[in-house]
């Protein structure tokens, strides 16, 4: 019968998505700027996935929790000895972290986003752009790589990789602040990262705060959440969007934005690693957003003068003199004297030790994330009336 | 070899200290700091040890060697104040969410914006220098805040939230779609004493501080006027989805804070009462920015009349004019051949470092033999040039029309005055601010054909 001829095909295409999917090892795998680059259709990683499904995976724990997003741990499901899956083996066992070497060790993060909350929250333009950006900047070192994604009838799914440390936020809660190189550290990496996504894919991030940056099993970051990445065309972009702490004049003033915003909240994050807490602060956002267009940032008296400056430059108020959108772009920044130490191609080659690197008993070990309440038994039906008006928008995730 | 990092940040904020304090006993000063610095320093370790103990984070895994501020090579920064018992019920919190009663309760926000630290003698060190209300500046003694941060946990700056912040958005706004090119702020009548009323009571918000009149009239003429028929009327409940900004025009209105976060069932549901509005107040601010939940109950204590303005209208005006001005600015740069060859998305940076500003008739714009250092577009009026020694204008200019681009290209002086004949309305571009965004137009010009400079027939030479 044709149709089960066709179901049999099917059903070995899907198992060699997933015998590819075991064999990427984001820690080996860094892609030149270049490749990354790349036409996304040509990398091994960032498609939209017509095989795989929801039942091909086992989802352990919850990672986190976004206003409508789940993220889990999650590992290729039935893939015991046997399978065509775990027969593959992948020929690098001996990453950092002891990561697994067959398939059924192999562990993801699964993000899942109902249709029906995205639709309800009026994300759908977000959540286009970020399956569109992750698939077009997966495989570089500091991006989180979206290996695939699917959809099924009322859900979306991004398969990512999996970065074992957890968030920055954790460690600098706990450390109440980091000291200098280590602030020099993270930062010089998520200097790589703006650089790239400004001047490779004109990409601007816009929410760019301490828990979108992930640690990787070496310590690495890797940025994640790319809920409001957006392609600037040639043009600015209005919608307001990012974290109250972190937004830029301009965002709040709705005088149209692009990716001079990711600059400004660059400098509040190296202050943020520097001091403990964002220079703009109050419990009433309002407060918050008076002092950001105002813009006077005061620093403790023991930081650095370079450090002062850095944000200072990063955090003007006019675009037309904030550091990294003036002329020269990210390499002024990477040129500033705070970064004097960095030698920029051994950061991009990962070949710096990161001063925090999770320890791991099993690549499986979620210890560096907190614990999550259950999802809600309750969920909104993706009606047919929803599914007629809106489904044609996820066609091609 | 060279010195260590943290040792030279020590020296620079000792230098900092002792050119603000100018001190007498200079030994004694030096001595005290350091002793200040490493008590401090102390603090912080025992709080990070605290702090890696805290329940609900994420079990603390850090290598053999700490890499943060527990070392002495490390500690390159101020302490600060304990204050995580303070976190989220904060009690000093009087700056509540309605604004324009509340006034600076934050201690943070009285400080003196100065970059070095503020003066304080060691205060600064104890929390941040954002301790003390600017008045008692300079007073302190040193040894009276020391390391005593620890026990004035309100000092620290606004109780600063250490939880996990969740991002916010507004609906998209996309100014070029074509489905509602039309649009058209909504306007509602209202009298000249109304908007007067209206315009002060917005005056001191910075999201309105910051419109131009144009903005501001349309903003004022949409406000839409709405009736509160009778007392107990929730015109806001703290929790809900909030959409609108609203003025009081007569009336008073009860502000209900409860500690839930949100408007509780019961006689008691909606918490303390925490401020009266009256009129030429104003409410719900925030809700102009993006929507968040409600952070009071705002009920009205008799019949009232508000005037209220949705997000969407607000924004919209706002972008729209943004929009406008920025297409306008690119179509007056795409016809100036000096510049012909930028790309778009240079021309709409280079839109951000164009400023507007009016002249009345008959004013000198440029004069002739000056040195010009800025570039002219006419938004709206017109001008005329004139060459010394001749009678006529040489040259007449209306909207659309520019002058003195050459002034981006070499420190030359002007070739030719012009005057406005009319009040205009100039756009103007900074060589400067120009070169700082794309560098010199030289570079650009010589992109592809180096003898473009002599196609760009500027009338004033
Ligand atoms: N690749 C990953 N590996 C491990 N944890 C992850 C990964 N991706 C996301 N997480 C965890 O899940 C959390 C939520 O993910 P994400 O920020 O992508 O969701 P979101 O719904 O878009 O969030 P928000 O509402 O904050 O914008 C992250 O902060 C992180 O803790």
């Amino acid at each position: 019968m044709s149709s089960s001829s066709a179901d049999r095909a099917s059903y070995a295409a899907r198992e060699e998505e997933k015998a590819k999917l075991a064999e990427w090892d984001p820690e080996k795998n860094t892609l030149e700027p270049s490749e990354v680059a790349a036409d996304p259709g040509k990398k091994p990683v960032g498609h939209s996935s017509k095989y795989l499904r929801k039942e091909d995976f086992d989802c352990i724990k919850t990672l986190g929790t976004g206003t409508f997003a789940r993220v889990w741990l999650a590992k290729i499901a039935n893939a015991s000895s046997g399978t065509g899956v775990a027969a593959k083996k992948n020929n690098n066992g001996d990453t950092a972290s002891g990561a697994g070497n067959n398939a059924a060790n192999r562990v993801f993060a699964l993000k899942i986003l109902r249709k029906v909350d995205v639709i309800r929250l009026k994300q759908v333009e977000h959540v286009r752009n970020e399956r569109n950006v992750l698939a077009a900047v997966a495989g570089h070192p500091f991006i989180t790589t979206m290996i695939a994604s699917f959809q099924d009838n009322d859900t979306l799914y991004m398969l990512l990789d999996y970065c074992p440390g957890g968030e920055v936020f954790s460690y600098l809660r706990r450390a109440r602040r980091f000291n200098e190189q280590t602030s020099q550290f993270y930062a010089a990496e998520i200097v790589l990262i703006l650089e790239f996504l400004h001047e490779k894919e004109g990409v601007a991030y816009r929410d760019l705060k301490p828990e979108n940056i992930l640690i990787d099993a070496e310590g690495h970051l890797k940025l994640v959440d790319f809920g409001f990445a957006k392609k600037i065309e040639d043009r600015e972009t209005y919608t307001l969007c990012g974290t109250p702490e972190y937004l830029a004049p301009e965002v709040i003033r709705n005088t149209g934005h692009g990716m001079a915003v990711d600059w400004w909240a660059f400098g509040i994050l190296i202050y943020e690693f520097l001091v403990g807490q964002p220079p703009f602060w109050d419990q009433n956002p309002m407060k918050i957003y008076e002092q950001i267009v105002e813009g006077k940032v005061r620093y403790p008296s023991a930081m650095s003068n370079d450090a002062r400056d850095i944000i200072g430059g990063l955090c003007t108020v006019d675009v037309t003199k904030r550091l990294g959108n003036v002329k020269g772009g990210a390499a002024t920044v990477k040129e500033h004297p705070w970064f004097r130490n960095i030698d920029w191609d051994a950061v991009y080659h990962r070949k710096m030790q990161g001063p925090i690197v999770p320890h791991l008993r099993s690549a499986d070990d979620t210890r560096n994330f907190d614990d999550y309440d259950a999802e809600p038994v309750h969920r909104d039906p993706y009606t047919k009336e929803l599914y007629s008006k809106y489904d044609h928008m996820f066609a091609d995730f | 070899m060279s010195l260590p990092s943290d040792y030279r940040n020590e020296i620079s904020a000792l230098d900092r200290e002792v050119k603000k304090q100018q001190p007498d006993d200079i030994l004694q000063f030096c001595a005290t700091f350091f002793q200040r610095r490493l008590e401090s320093q102390r603090a912080e370790f025992r709080l990070s040890q605290r702090h890696a103990n805290t329940p609900g984070m994420p079990a603390s895994n850090f290598p053999g060697s700490n890499p943060f501020g527990n070392t002495a090579a490390a500690a390159g920064m101020a302490s600060v104040a304990e204050e995580e018992e303070h976190d989220i019920t904060s009690p000093t919190s009087a700056s509540g969410p309605f604004s324009p009663t509340a006034n600076n309760a934050n201690p943070a926000r009285n400080m003196d914006n100065n970059s070095s630290g503020g003066g304080g003698a060691f205060g600064n060190f104890g929390n941040f220098g954002f301790g003390a209300p600017a008045s008692s500046r300079g007073q302190d003694p040193p040894a009276s805040v020391s390391a005593g941060a620890m026990d004035h946990p309100q000092s620290f700056p606004s109780n600063y939230n250490m939880n996990r912040r969740t991002s916010v958005s507004a609906e998209s706004l996309a100014p070029a779609s074509a489905d509602d090119a039309n649009w058209k702020a909504p306007y509602y009548a209202k009298t000249p004493d109304q908007v007067a009323r209206l315009r002060t009571a917005v005056s001191h918000n910075f999201l309105f501080s910051h419109l131009d009149d144009e903005q501001s009239a349309q903003v004022l003429g949409a406000l839409q006027e709405r009736k509160v028929p009778a007392k107990d009327v929730r015109v806001i409940e703290q929790g809900d989805a909030g959409d609108y900004f609203y003025v009081v025009e007569q009336g008073t209105f009860d502000i209900y804070v409860s500690s839930t976060g949100k408007a509780e069932a019961g006689p008691a549901g909606l918490g303390n009462k925490v401020a009266t509005n009256g009129p030429g107040t104003s409410f719900g601010e925030l809700a102009l920015m993006y929507n968040a939940p409600r952070a009071a109950t705002v009920v009205s204590t008799e019949p009232s009349v508000l005037w209220q303005l949705d997000r969407v209208t607000f924004r919209r005006i706002v972008m729209d004019s943004a929009f406008q001005r920025r297409r306008m600015y690119e179509s007056f740069l795409e016809e100036v051949p000096l510049l012909k060859d930028l790309t778009s998305y240079e021309r709409s940076k280079i839109a951000d470092a164009l400023e507007t500003s009016k002249y009345p008739a008959g004013s000198t714009i440029i004069t002739e033999g000056d040195v010009g250092d800025k570039f002219y577009m006419l938004e709206s009026g017109e001008a005329d040039a004139y060459k010394r020694g001749v009678d006529q204008p040489v040259k007449h200019y209306k909207k659309g029309d520019y002058f003195g681009e050459l002034a981006l290209l070499e420190d030359q002086p002007r070739a030719a005055s012009v005057m406005s004949t009319s009040e205009v309305k100039v756009a103007t571009l900074g060589k400067d601010g120009f070169q700082r965004l794309l560098g010199p137009v030289e570079n650009i010009m010589r992109r592809d054909d180096p003898r473009k400079l002599e196609d760009s027939v500027d009338p004033l030479r």
